[in-house]
């Protein structure tokens, strides 16, 4: 939007709202965030925002509310799985199943 | 007397929770890899309620094993997956990588690979079917053999083992 605005008025832009830039930063933001909702869990293939399938068979009547036990885990690599799942792999090979790098925790999502 | 069923309840869970998630896991790979399959490959279940064994039947259409019939047992564990499913080879064959009790050396199905090479979770059972199917082209490795003594007959004489190999084709494995 602002950059359509840039091209066509470039004779009179000096007075260019810093405005525009910060509803471009909070936008893609969004889409970041909804990204990392849709990601697959590699190893059990149900998505990382929802339980595991280790943990859907263990508590069958509320699956969609999870109870905060399966937790997302982010590599140092930035490949994310259910803690569950990869920490039932890292004792047969402790290396991401993704890219095969050695495997060490960033974060654990809360 | 609540807290009795309860703990018996748990005690058989552990294991039929990971045959579920077995199960779950195998209707999704089954699935694909039936949608998958190479022209020279088949598969037969013989329980259709049990995805966990069935036969798989090779039939190069190339390489020194063409035109043979190599049929192999694939079974899944309940540990599946994260360990490989379990593969033999049934029919007789003269191969580098399959021993002569039929074990099948085959990088994907090694655990605790370091190279990369080995099993991950994130393979699938249409990989295992392409690794097995192509043990007899690109796979097919005289450097890296299970079949020691005819990688050493191969080193020196490679015509006269294929040779072998293709008499032994005809006399065993031809349908
Ligand atoms: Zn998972
Ligand atoms: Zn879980
Ligand atoms: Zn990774």
């Amino acid at each position: 939007m602002s950059e359509d605005n840039d091209k066509t008025s470039y004779d009179s832009d000096s007075s260019k709202p810093d405005k525009m830039f910060t509803l471009k930063k909070w936008n893609s933001v969004a889409m970041w965030s909804w990204d990392v909702e849709c990601e697959i869990c590699a190893i059990c293939r149900v998505q990382v925002m929802d339980a595991c399938l280790r943990c859907q068979a263990e508590s069958k009547k509320d699956i969609q509310s999870k109870d905060g036990a399966c937790v997302v885990v982010w590599g140092e690599c930035n490949h994310s799985f259910h803690h569950c799942c990869m920490s039932l792999w890292v004792k047969q090979n402790n290396r991401c199943p993704l890219c095969q790098q050695e495997w060490s925790i960033q974060r654990l999502s809360s | 007397m609540i807290t009795l069923t309860r703990k018996k309840a748990n005690e058989s869970n552990g294991q039929s929770k990971r045959i579920s998630i077995r199960d779950k896991l195998l209707v999704k790979e089954v699935q694909e890899m039936e949608e998958n399959l190479p022209s020279t490959v088949k598969t037969s279940f013989p329980d259709s309620n049990n995805l966990s064994e069935f036969y798989l039947t090779v039939q190069p259409n190339e390489g020194l094993w063409k035109d043979g019939r190599f049929k192999f047992l694939i079974t899944i564990n309940e540990d599946y997956n994260m360990m490989p499913p379990k593969v033999k080879c049934l029919t007789k064959i003269l191969h580098p990588n399959i021993s002569a009790a039929g074990d099948v050396c085959l990088s994907l199905l090694r655990l605790n690979s370091i190279d990369g090479m080995g099993w991950m979770p994130t393979r699938r059972l249409k990989d295992v079917i392409f690794g097995i199917n192509s043990l007899f082209t690109d796979l097919c490795d005289f450097d890296d053999p299970l079949n020691i003594e005819l990688s050493e007959e191969y080193a020196a004489n490679s015509e006269k083992v294929k040779q072998r190999i293709r008499e032994h084709v005809l006399q065993n494995a031809m349908r």
